[in-house]
């Protein structure tokens, strides 16, 4: 039965990755991928790994597809949608790269066969080491205190991904277009309930992210899906200066993070030290704030937000 | 002490980007500075400990490899680390002038600026293999950031594809590094080179981890994306993509090949990446020579003097080591100075069309003495830094009979003569339009800027470099990678 339905994702991930870039329509393209993403959450479930799971399902096909959807509406409402056209020589190329690609993947595929897999040696050192920390989670434990550098760089990544779009934009002031809000009544009752509930969820895997799936980058995406959902009902808008509580939030989780490895290391320990779980709770909630405003800012393309539209 | 400095090269200007986003546009330039002055007084006490103990070493976090990521600083990491300060010091005084910290464009490039230089320190200290993937994946964002920063059309379609070719690049190595861990069980890059062995899987992760990043270096025939994203983006941007962001690429497959892979490396790959770096100087250096535009050509030089760093791999040796890593350093000072002396030029003469430009150096003295002296590193005459890398490159090739790689110098430094040569004859020829015509007045004002005078400076240190290379190259000496023996 279990070998049944891991046949029946791995069939689907291929057909759909094949459908995502041969499909007729840019749109249709974008559906199947965030089916792709959705499925390979799905696998990675099946493959023991929660945390990748959602992380895929929350990056991977949420905040992703809603990027991609709405470049999408974006290109259509600048009359941009013309399929990009077809030649012999493109199409030649392309079974070039893709039979180059096909050979590297049975090369890798055959070198792979004497991987003797994770669970070496910093596998179980992570094993030892853990208990000390008062994690439950091993991937939080990485993430924040074993090789927080990584996720300190991760997130400073972030940042320059946003700083970058404002370059792309330039001094242009006027902002992308949205979609415009639907005002049915039952929008208005959906956010009243799935708002304060985004905010709810992104919190609870805060927190059970120290012994359970879940983090920092699972709840800036949650917070990131309401910022997105609050926008497509009307409740806030693009706006063309970012305020500074907004430019804080940016910030915050890179700058807490150092902030915290700095002081360590200004009172004798490693730099990048963390003190104690309550100092993984704070640097977790930093960059969830982080996380779900750069997100939310890209969605938006503009350089803030308001909650009062001009007019 | 030396936690300190470690931490303050990338931490530095990390918080300073910050505040840079954060603070009113009339506190940006303190934040700025207070980022970027320090690195070189930083460098002092890090350089003492590694003239000293040849290494230096730092668990971040306090976990050593293989549970967390160290920190190592070598004699290679050490000159490079060096030159990304100045390069960032020198051409960030150069673009505060295009860019004054209290606009809204300023307020955006400071903070890409700084987070450049805090990613390549980073990516310079790091052991880490997958530290390395993140800090790389850092520089790459920040200086495509750069590059568009200005909106310009032909730089944001350069820049797209620099995106997609990097982000490319990116995979492979990543593919590599889940290769390599699956079987070393670490990610340290000294350790799993030491778990590993001469087969079938570390070969293979070596090779894609390359491949990707050739395509980030841009070394021939993957260059593609080079010219027109060096040639279109703004001065300084151009000066740190050409002399840092490329190069630490390199710097990179030198570190893999030599260091991870050094008891393992496959012998028959060792002439063909040879022939990847000739292929880069004669291809590079024609094309050069071919180029209507001032920037395009500098910029198809920097595909040119990327091949010698290629060059270290047949010409493996104390000689063809201490020649690479030499190269590399007077290479960003000179390419450095170059772009930003054009970038005045293209200033002031409004084109970088060599067929307009007749006369320019009435106008532009400074610059185009700039242009001249980087010119004499680039092409390797005595005295600079340049020479003394190739002279180096020579007699290590000479030392192994490498009649092809000789060759292969000789020919590039007449080529990068001949293409160097052209843009200095225009620039000091006598216009042919009455117009234009010298009326006698004298240089403009614009010619005597203080950004020229950074700019003459970066190409005086290319200079310098081929004057007392010795303190430099005993460093290196005493940091040679583990397979070589002095």
């Amino acid at each position: 039965m279990s070998l049944a339905i891991d046949l029946l994702i791995a069939t689907g991930l291929v057909v759909l990755a094949w459908q995502a870039l041969v499909g007729g329509s840019l749109f249709r393209g974008i559906v199947m991928f965030i089916v792709f993403g959705l499925t390979m959450a799905l696998a990675w479930a099946r493959l023991g790994s929660p945390d990748l799971a959602m992380a895929e399902a929350a990056i991977g096909a949420g905040v992703t597809g809603a990027l991609l959807m709405i470049a999408y509406w974006r290109l259509r409402a600048l009359g941009a949608n013309r399929p990009a056209p077809r030649s012999p020589l493109r199409a030649r190329v392309a079974l070039g790269v893709g039979l180059l690609s096909a050979v590297l993947v049975a090369m890798i595929g055959l070198a792979a066969v004497g991987a003797i897999g994770p669970g070496g040696e910093a596998g179980q050192a992570l094993a030892e080491a853990l208990p000390a920390t008062g994690l439950g989670n091993p991937i939080t434990g990485v993430l924040v205190i074993f090789r927080n550098l990584d996720t300190l760089l991760e997130v400073a990544v972030l940042l320059a991904a946003y700083v970058a779009s404002r370059a792309v934009m330039g001094d242009d002031k006027a902002a992308l277009p949205l979609p415009p809000a639907q005002d049915a009544p039952l929008v208005g009752a959906l956010v009243a309930v799935l708002a304060p509930l985004a905010v709810l969820v992104a919190i609870y895997l805060l927190k059970a992210g120290s012994q359970l799936p879940g983090g920092a980058f699972q709840a800036g995406a949650v917070l990131a899906a309401g910022g997105v959902l609050l926008m497509l009902a009307g409740r806030l808008h693009p706006a063309p200066l970012c305020g500074v509580g907004l430019r804080i939030a940016l910030v915050a989780g890179t700058v807490v993070f150092s902030g915290v490895g700095l002081i360590m290391l200004a009172l004798g320990q490693p730099l990048l030290a963390i003190p104690g779980t309550w100092a993984v709770y704070l640097i977790e909630t930093a960059m969830m704030i982080s996380i779900g405003a750069t997100l939310v800012l890209l969605f938006a393309g503009s350089a803030g937000l308001t909650g009062t539209p001009r007019r | 002490m030396i936690a300190e400095a470690l931490a303050g090269l990338v931490f530095l200007p990390l918080l300073a980007a910050c505040a840079v986003a954060v603070v009113p546009k009339r506190a940006v330039g303190v934040f700025v500075w207070s980022g970027l002055l320090p690195l070189p007084a930083l460098l002092l006490p890090l350089t003492e400990a590694v003239w000293r103990e040849g290494l230096v070493r730092l668990a971040v976090a306090g976990f050593a490899s293989p549970l967390g990521i160290e920190w190592r600083v070598d004699a290679l990491a050490l000159v490079v680390l060096w030159l990304n300060a100045l390069i960032a010091v020198f051409v960030g005084l150069y673009a505060a002038r295009d860019y004054p910290p209290g606009s809204a464009r300023g307020g955006r490039f400071w903070a890409l600026w700084l987070l450049l230089t805090s990613a390549m320190n980073a990516l310079l200290l790091s052991a880490d293999l997958f530290n390395l993937f993140v800090t790389l994946e850092l520089v790459t964002l920040a200086a495509i950031g750069l590059l568009v920063i200005d909106g310009k059309p032909a730089a944001l379609r350069a820049a797209m594809r620099y995106l997609l070719l990097a982000l490319l690049g990116s995979l492979f190595y990543l593919l590599g590094v889940a290769l390599i861990y699956g079987q070393a069980g670490t990610l340290d890059l000294y350790q799993a080179g030491e778990r590993l062995g001469p087969g079938l899987l570390p070969v293979t992760a070596l090779v894609l981890m390359t491949m990707g990043l050739l395509v980030k270096s841009a070394i021939f025939p993957l260059h593609g994306w080079l010219p027109a994203a060096h040639g279109n983006a703004p001065g300084p941007v151009s000066a740190v993509l050409s002399a840092m962001v490329v190069k630490v690429s390199v710097y990179l497959i030198w570190r893999l090949w030599l260091w991870l892979a050094a008891d393992w490396q496959p012998a028959w790959a060792l002439p063909l990446l040879g022939l990847l770096g000739a292929g880069a100087i004669l291809y590079g250096s024609v094309l050069a020579f071919l180029q209507v535009r001032l920037k395009m050509m500098v910029a198809y030089s920097t595909v040119a003097q990327l091949g010698y760093l290629m060059l270290l791999f047949p010409l493996l040796g104390p000689l063809g080591y201490s020649a690479a890593s030499y190269h590399l350093l007077s290479h960003g000072l000179a390419k450095a100075a170059m772009f930003l002396a054009v970038s005045n030029i293209l200033a002031v003469m409004g084109t970088d069309r060599l067929d307009r430009l007749a006369g320019a150096d009435r106008r532009l003295p400074l610059d185009t003495l700039t242009l001249a002296l980087a010119g004499v590193s680039i092409l390797g005459l005595p005295p600079s830094g340049g020479f003394v890398s190739k002279w180096l490159m020579l007699q290590a090739a000479w030392a192994i009979d490498g009649w092809l790689w000789l060759a292969v110098i000789l020919a590039g430094g007449l080529l990068a003569a001949a293409y160097l040569f052209r843009p200095l004859a225009v620039l000091c020829a006598r216009p042919a339009t009455a117009q234009a015509a010298d009326d006698g007045s004298p240089p403009s004002a614009t010619g005597l800027h203080w950004s020229g005078v950074v700019a003459l400076l970066l190409a005086l240190g290319a200079l310098a470099a081929g004057l007392a290379p010795a303190p430099v190259l005993a460093l290196l000496e005493r940091g040679l990678p583990p397979g070589i023996l002095p």
